[in-house]
């Protein structure tokens, strides 16, 4: 029979090419600041606490994602300049390494994201049992734990990521979890606003309104940033699966590359939206910079 | 993913070529997608999965801002974990040995109502005099960083209350987006 391996219509899908300057440049910044918070939190001692634990958590994975896409780009490039040969079995076992250690990243994410909300949420609603309920060594138990898991669950769905059953677990943990996080939030998001009307109560005040207004700004972002940056490549796994001969469903694998920048463009906006909003952090690196011994 | 074109190997009647595996950037190659006689556009999923991306946020975004002008729901148990609320996000963070904050932390059941009132009532007189002098987004931060000397007895507790680690979604939604900064003001604040 003959195959054409490529139809050259002009309403062809090709493939978007993000420019490797660009890929390398996004991977780089992501990688720099996620290590950043993570040398700042181990230097100095007064953010040896739960909370910085998970945002370190979120940083290792945030960092874990671009160091995926850095290597895979330079893995590519060193194929097509000949060092690395395109069929061996070394390259696939590679593969599947750099593969599980993207499913790690992404579940990482997912996961640390729910500890710093669940971690928030009892911050405020269990405000004078806080330390009783979360200790550093809970904190760490719990970080171990979420780590093995994703860990584990990576390794499994890369090694059986033939099999239709592994794709939707993966692709229906994630929605799950938003929908988690931001009950969680919204929650935290009420008491918030309930209590700044009763400071408006106190004195004469018209500000309370746009503070809440604030509130609601910031939690749109948390939660919209993640959902930009990381839904298009779970729908992209889908249609992979479900529909690649589909053209619809071609045209929009085509920008893959895209969505594989977007996540790394997560990785980051998550230490500033999260990390950089601390005082404590900021005067850390104050003195990491300004004060070198 | 390159894993994802093992898949579509297996699946595809037409076989690409013999080798089943490598390594490229073209990972989808599917083999011949016919694009002829596409009724809508053929980046219509494209164009709809951001639109509807787009209208998801916007519409969160329009809940929450709701949910600010209708009443509070949320009032039971609102008291106590309230004030605590109220007391720990005008506090900066600042690191201290866990044991002391247990020993506090039952003490500070009882007194921080007491303890509350009498600091909003303060911060009441306060407030009048320096409303004007400050912007607007700092108003609220105001209200418990000049908490006035009279307070000054009470300094031993809040320092307490400070080590509940505050977190920083609790803080920028009372603050401006410059948020952490107004906290931590040149002069020596009373609970700092």
């Amino acid at each position: 029979e003959n195959i054409s391996n490529f139809s050259l219509n002009i309403t062809d899908c090709t493939q978007v090419v993000v420019p490797e300057e660009v890929f390398f440049t996004v991977a780089a910044a992501g990688i720099l600041e996620n290590l950043l918070i993570l040398i700042a939190v181990v230097r100095n001692k007064n953010l040896h606490l739960p909370m910085y634990f998970f945002i370190c958590s979120l940083a290792i994975s945030d960092m874990l994602g671009s160091l995926y896409k850095t290597l895979e780009n330079i893995f590519i490039i060193l194929c097509k300049m000949g060092y690395l040969t395109r069929h061996g079995d070394f390259e696939k076992k590679l593969d599947d390494a750099m593969d599980s250690m993207f499913i790690l990243s992404l579940l990482g994410s997912i996961f640390s994201l729910l500890a710093i909300a669940a971690d928030r949420y009892i911050t405020i609603f269990y405000a004078l049992r806080y330390h009783n309920i979360m200790t550093l060594r809970r904190a760490l138990v719990i970080l171990a734990i979420i780590w093995a898991f994703c860990a584990g669950s990576s390794i499994a769905i890369a090694l059986f990521s033939y099999e239709a059953a592994t794709v939707i677990p993966f692709t229906i943990l994630f929605p799950l979890m938003m929908f988690f996080i931001l009950c969680l939030y919204v929650h935290m998001f009420l008491l918030a606003r309930s209590h700044a009307k009763k400071i408006a109560s106190l004195p004469s005040s018209t500000v309370h309104h746009r503070t809440n207004m604030k509130g609601a700004i910031t939690l749109t972002i948390f939660l919209g940033v993640f959902l930009c940056c990381w839904a298009p490549f779970v729908l992209h796994i889908l249609l992979a699966r479900f529909c690649p001969h589909n053209p619809y469903c071609a045209c929009y694998m085509s920008i893959f590359h895209v969505n594989g920048t977007l996540i790394m463009c997560n990785a980051i906006i998550n230490p500033i939206i999260f990390a950089f909003r601390s005082p404590e952090l900021w005067s850390t690196f104050k003195k990491m910079f300004y004060c070198p011994r | 993913m390159s894993a994802l074109r093992l898949i579509s190997n297996r699946t595809s009647q037409q076989a690409l070529s013999n080798s089943d595996y490598t390594w490229d950037y073209e990972y989808y190659e599917y083999g011949p997608v016919s694009f002829e006689g596409l009724k809508a556009h053929k980046y219509s999923i494209v164009i709809g999965f951001w639109v509807g991306l787009a209208v998801f946020v916007i519409f969160m975004f329009f809940v929450l801002t709701l949910l600010t002008k209708t009443g509070a729901p949320h009032q039971d148990n609102a008291e106590l974990s309230e004030k605590r609320f109220h007391m720990n996000t005008f506090v900066a963070e600042f690191g201290r040995p866990l044991e002391s904050e247990r020993v506090f932390s039952h003490q500070m059941a009882e007194e921080s109502q007491s303890l509350f009132h009498f600091c909003i009532n303060e911060m009441d007189h306060m407030n009048k005099e320096k409303e004007s002098q400050k912007g607007p987004s700092l108003e609220s931060n105001t209200h418990f960083q000049e908490v006035p000397k009279s307070c000054g007895m009470f300094e031993e507790d809040l320092h307490c209350l400070t080590k509940f680690n505050i977190p920083n979604f609790v803080n920028t939604e009372q603050n401006s987006s410059l948020g952490e900064d107004d906290l931590l003001i040149p002069e020596p604040p009373i609970i700092l």
